[in-house]
Formats: structure tokens, C-alpha cells, sequence
């Protein structure tokens, strides 16, 4: 039984261009280690070391774990409840009922923006869930679905 | 009970107290650390101490004189500050607990301290410092009485149901800690570690101070006499220890007491330090049973309530305790007279046997590599580390034996171990969110990882059990999801 709707395909992007934002600086670490390798003589294997984990990080952040992580992300929202679905390489699953949302907020952060899409955070009492990377409309819609749905069920914490 | 009140005036001191405690820091920072200052002249330091206590007992005085409190129209509300004026009006309904407390000051003068708290936040919502005690029940009383009237006049589907119980059992049960009791839970809790740590964390800080190297010189020949005597002494000072946290674990929760009266529950404890909680029965989220290393073969656990009230600043009203120190076939009658809505007597599902080999598998990738280690670099005295394994072996084995979860009505159960059992109760009705995770290993075996999370102070408490049927999971997830809640509408 797999969950119904995916999360924007631009979200691959992001995650990528967020990626490789990440590994850049890893990079930068590197030129860095290289300078300082070159300036003090110091051994080659320390910057061996270090490109050969950059490399693998960006390889990780930037190719397979956004590409991972969108097929995995799924979510749907029924009339009483929202399923989630997310993980790389541990899956999880988590179940909201609408009764229990206290509130929803939409967000968007400059990456976001400049694609057109927000993320969607839903918070309970006690815990706060994040559906990542919507379309802007779809999200403005989602948020306003769910707080209309929580909103007809009023219950105490 | 409408017309505003002030506090005693011991409020006051109390205010000055507690100003000059936050200003401790800064006046140290300002006065004592830069020591004497050779351009001012000598006497502007007491006059600006001097000046500075003065607005102290001034500010203390208008705080007390602003602040009033007083309850209409279902609301208890306070209006104080002395430059910014606030007003603060609280739903009675919405609080969730009533904290009494009696520290020294207030005991001199037969007062007491009233926290009332609304759900979690960083402080207390309202803090009355300093009332008559007979005030402080009238408050109480008021509280409650106001909140059956609303209980009885809102058919909500939660009230009713509770109120419907308390129906059954009118007459208010008790249950006391008896002394003896009390020790071997004191004896048993591992408050030592708490209290051996802010030991040691005491005495470093004033390792400059106390001159260390002379004393310990003129004993250079004690310490010559060998190490048997020093590991007496060592075992010595650890017992005094251990009798010290014992006592004054025993002293913080002397006279426990759990009332029902009604609505409410009433938890009083403490010799030098009073205090009395009172929580509306229908606030509470969920009960945790901790059956710590010694407690748990010995057949005891600690009971504790979840409940969303409780404020950062203060850390006791984090934790509540039910029932510290009980017998673990007693549990489910006690919980049955105090809490109908929690009691469950039908048997855990363990999880499957295939798990098993999870559980010993995530052991070993951390203590392979621990065991590895010691024997490379401290040969030979490193081999003694393989005792680890089957240590490791035996922990996983507990671990995985005490993983199960069950469902009983509205009741979910989880409960698994890291050290100490916990076993965490929890209505359908309280459960905000649940999860079930699998990892690729997981999944294979055709298992995963369940969690719930309730409401418990600020945060969550989170219930868990790894490793169970992926089948239960499901079973799990459709028994929480609101359809009956509808239904029941």
C-alpha cells in the first residue's frame, strides 16, 4: 500500500543545488588543506584522505541521496488523518490524525523561492512534521485543507 | 472570590530574594572581579552597591503592591509588573495542574507557594509566592468546582466518559508510601550517581581554593601506606555517599501521598520542602512504569504520569511520580483505583524470535569494534575486554526479551529497554503521532521499528519497541487511525 502523492520534482533540484552548496565548502576545506600541505610540507596522505571522503561525500549528497530520498517521500492527506512516508535508508512511516494538528504553516526559504515551492510543517502538542518541497499553490492549498479539516474536530491537548 | 487580592506581604522578601539571586552573576562580574580600581574613589562603590539595594527593595515592594489576583467569570486572573503592567487571565479548564509547595521561607511563616500551570511552557503560568494556606485552598477548591460545573454543562466526549467513572468510585482512594518503603526505593533509585557527580562537580570548583597539594603533602606518608587502605577509605567516602543520596532522597518524598478526590488527583510529598500537586484527571496523557536494574528482578517499579503541564524552569514538575516505589503484581489493582481509564491486565505480545538476532547484531557493531581495540593496544591486559561479548550477548538478550507491545480497548502499551524497562501507557485518545520505521535489515526480516508520542511536559515522550512483526505494525496503525473516534462522536 503505497501513498499516493509525491513531493514537486523541482524538489530534486533543490536537494541537489543544496548538496552541492554542502560539499563546495568541503571543497573549499580541501583547497585549504592543500595550501597548508604545499606551504608546511606536510604529508600527502592527509589531503589524499580528505579528497578521497569529499569526493564520496558529494558523490552521496549531491547524485544518489536526493534521488533516494524523493522516491521514498510519499504522503497523502485524507479526511482524518495524514500519512507520511520518508527515509533514505531507513524507512518511516508516521500517521497524524487531524484531531491532533494544533497548527500548519507553510515556509519557504530563498532556494525554495526561487523555484516556486514551500515546505509544509504540521505541528501537533508534542511533535512537528515536515512535508518538504510542494509546489507553492499546492501547499498553500494543503495548509489551508488541513487546518480546515483539523479545525472541525476541537479537542484538548 | 472576585474581588483582587494581594499576596502576604512576605512576597516581598521574597521578590528581593529572588532579584538579588539573578543578580548574583552580573555582580560578581562587575564588582568583584575587577577588584579596586585605582581612578575611582573609594566611595563610589558602596554607594552604588547601596543605591542598588535600595531600588531592589523598592522595585520588591511595587511588585507586591501591583500584584493582585483574583478569579470571575471561569478565569483566574492576575495583573502585575511594575513598568509594564500585565494581565494575565487563565481558563479554568485549560490548567492542568495546581502545584502547593512550601519551601523554608514560607513554612516560618505558614504560607505556601502556588504554581498554577496551564500546558507545557518555559515557566509556570502563574506563580502566587507567597498565600495563607487557607487561601490556597480556597483557590483549589474554586479551581475544581469550577471545572465539574463546565465538565457537567460541555458534553464533551472525554469529560463525560470521565466523569462517568468517577460516578463509580465517589469514595477518594489513597495510597501512601509507607517508610520502609520509601528507603529501599530511595536505596534503589541511583540518585547516587546524580548525587556522586554534583559531588565531584562541587569539589573541583573549589580546587583553587582549597589548597589540595599542601594537605595532600603532609599525608604523603598516609598515602605511602598503601593502596588497601586507600580503597578503604575510597569505599568509605562511596557508602557516605550512598547513605547521603538515600536520605535525602527519602527527605524530598517523605510522606507521599496520592489522593482521588473526584476529578483530581491530589500527590503531596516532602519534609523540608512541602509540596502538593494537583492535576485534573482528564489532563493527564499517559502513565510511564520504570523498572530500573535493581528494581525490576527484585519485582518493583517507579510509576510516573505524563501529563502536559510542568514548566522548564522548574525541573521536578517535569516528572511526576504515581506511585514511587511498588510492587509490580499490585500495579494494574492500584492503577485500577486511581486511574480505571489506564488499568490493563491482558498479557504483552512479545516480539517475534527472529528478532532476537537484531537485537544481538546491533550490540555487537559497537562492541566488536570496542573489544578490537582494547586487545590491539593494551596487550595483554586489553583480552580482559572480550568478557564485553558475552556481556554484550546477555544485555541484548534482556533487551529483546523486554520488547513488547500489546492493545487493550483504547490503550496502547509499548514498552522496551535500554538500562531501565519502560513501559508507556497511553490512551488512543492522547497519542499525537505514530511512526514505524525499517531499515533495509529490517525490512528483509520483515520487520520495524514502532513509536508513539504523547504530550508530556514541553516536548514528547516517546514510546518505542524495535524489531516488531511488520503485521502488528500495521494492526497498530489501524487501531489509531480516528475512525472510531468519529464513530464514537
Amino acid at each position: 500500500m503505497e501513498l499516493e502523492n509525491r513531493i514537486s520534482n523541482k524538489a530534486l533540484t533543490v536537494w541537489k543545488i543544496s548538496g552541492l552548496i554542502g560539499s563546495s565548502i568541503t571543497w573549499i576545506i580541501c583547497i585549504a588543506i592543500f595550501t597548508l600541505t604545499v606551504f608546511f610540507e606536510w604529508t600527502y596522505w592527509v589531503f589524499g584522505g580528505v579528497v578521497i571522503l569529499s569526493i564520496i561525500q558529494s558523490y552521496l549528497t549531491i547524485f544518489l541521496m536526493p534521488s533516494v530520498k524523493w522516491k521514498r517521500w510519499r504522503y497523502e492527506v485524507r479526511n482524518t488523518e495524514i500519512d507520511i512516508q520518508s527515509g533514505i535508508f531507513v524507512i518511516k512511516r508516521t500517521l497524524i490524525p487531524m484531531i491532533r494538528v494544533q497548527h500548519v504553516e507553510t515556509k519557504q526559504g530563498p532556494l525554495l523561492r526561487k523555484y516556486d515551492l514551500a515546505s509544509v510543517e504540521i505541528s501537533t502538542a508534542a511533535t512537528m512534521h515536515v512535508i518538504p518541497a510542494l509546489d507553492l499553490a499546492e501547499a498553500d492549498e494543503l495548509r489551508h485543507y488541513i487546518s480546515r479539516m483539523a479545525s472541525v474536530e476541537e479537542e484538548d491537548v | 472570590m472576585s474581588e483582587p487580592k494581594r499576596l502576604h506581604p512576605v512576597a516581598v522578601l521574597l521578590n528581593i530574594l529572588k532579584s538579588i539571586k539573578e543578580l548574583v552573576v552580573p555582580f560578581v562580574l562587575v564588582i568583584v572581579i575587577p577588584g579596586r580600581n585605582e581612578g575611582i574613589p573609594g566611595w563610589v562603590q558602596p554607594l552604588a552597591i547601596s543605591v542598588i539595594v535600595l531600588f531592589l527593595i523598592i522595585h520588591a515592594f511595587l511588585q507586591w503592591l501591583r500584584f493582585t489576583y483574583r478569579m470571575e467569570d471561569g478565569e483566574f486572573r492576575i495583573e502585575s509588573g511594575v513598568f509594564v503592567r500585565k494581565k494575565r487571565y487563565i481558563k479554568l479548564d485549560r490548567i492542568h495542574s495546581i502545584d502547593i509547595s512550601q519551601g523554608i521561607i514560607q513554612r516560618i511563616f505558614r504560607l505556601v507557594k502556588v504554581n498554577i500551570e496551564t500546558a507545557g511552557g518555559t515557566q509556570a503560568d502563574a506563580v502566587l509566592s507567597a498565600i495563607g494556606k487557607r487561601d490556597a485552598g480556597r483557590i483549589n477548591a474554586f479551581i475544581s468546582t469550577e471545572k465539574n460545573k463546565t465538565a457537567i454543562d460541555v458534553p464533551e466526549m472525554e469529560k463525560d466518559r470521565h466523569s462517568r467513572h468517577e460516578g463509580a468510585v465517589e469514595a477518594s482512594s489513597v495510597y501512601k508510601q509507607t517508610l520502609p518503603q520509601l528507603v529501599a526505593m530511595a536505596a534503589t533509585s541511583g540518585a547516587v550517581g546524580v548525587f556522586l557527580s554534583g559531588a565531584i562537580a562541587f569539589i573541583s570548583q573549589f580546587d583553587e581554593i582549597i589548597p589540595f597539594d599542601r594537605i595532600f603533602k603532609n599525608y604523603e606518608a598516609f598515602i605511602g601506606m598503601g593502596t588497601i587502605i586507600l580503597t578503604a577509605f575510597a569505599i568509605v567516602g562511596l557508602l557516605a555517599v550512598y547513605v547521603l543520596a538515600t536520605v535525602s532522597m527519602v527527605m524530598k518524598y517523605a510522606s507521599f501521598t496520592v489522593m482521588k478526590t473526584g476529578e483530581e488527583l491530589i500527590i503531596s510529598r516532602g519534609l523540608l520542602e512541602k509540596r502538593q500537586l494537583t492535576i485534573p484527571i482528564h489532563k493527564i496523557q499517559g502513565i510511564r512504569v520504570i523498572e530500573n536494574l535493581v528494581r525490576k528482578p527484585l519485582g518493583f517499579a517507579t510509576v510516573y504520569l505524563e501529563y502536559a503541564g510542568g514548566s522548564v524552569e522548574d525541573k521536578e514538575s517535569l516528572t511526576i511520580m504515581l506511585f514511587p516505589f511498588i510492587k509490580k503484581k499490585l500495579l494494574q489493582a492500584k492503577l485500577g483505583e486511581m486511574l480505571p481509564a489506564y488499568q490493563t491486565i491482558s498479557e504483552m505480545t512479545p516480539i517475534p524470535k527472529r528478532a532476537l538476532s537484531r537485537y544481538v547484531f546491533r550490540k555487537a557493531v559497537f562492541i566488536i569494534p570496542i573489544i578490537g581495540v582494547l586487545s590491539w593496544f593494551f596487550k595483554p591486559w586489553g583480552f580482559l575486554s572480550l568478557i564485553l561479548f558475552p556481556l554484550g550477548i546477555f544485555w541484548a538478550y534482556m533487551e529483546y526479551k523486554d520488547a513488547a507491545w500489546n492493545i487493550d480497548g483504547d490503550l496502547l502499551l509499548l514498552s522496551h529497554r535500554l538500562f531501565s524497562k519502560q513501559t508507556l501507557i497511553m490512551q488512543r485518545s492522547r497519542i499525537q503521532a505514530i511512526c514505524y520505521k525499517r531499515s533495509w535489515f529490517q525490512s528483509r526480516k520483515g520487520l520495524a521499528t514502532i513509536s508513539a508520542s504523547i504530550k508530556s511536559g514541553v516536548h514528547a515522550r516517546i514510546g518505542l519497541v524495535m524489531d516488531v512483526e511488520e503485521e502488528d505494525c500495521r494492526t497498530i496503525e489501524s487501531w489509531y487511525l480516528p475512525k472510531k473516534t468519529v464513530d464514537s462522536r
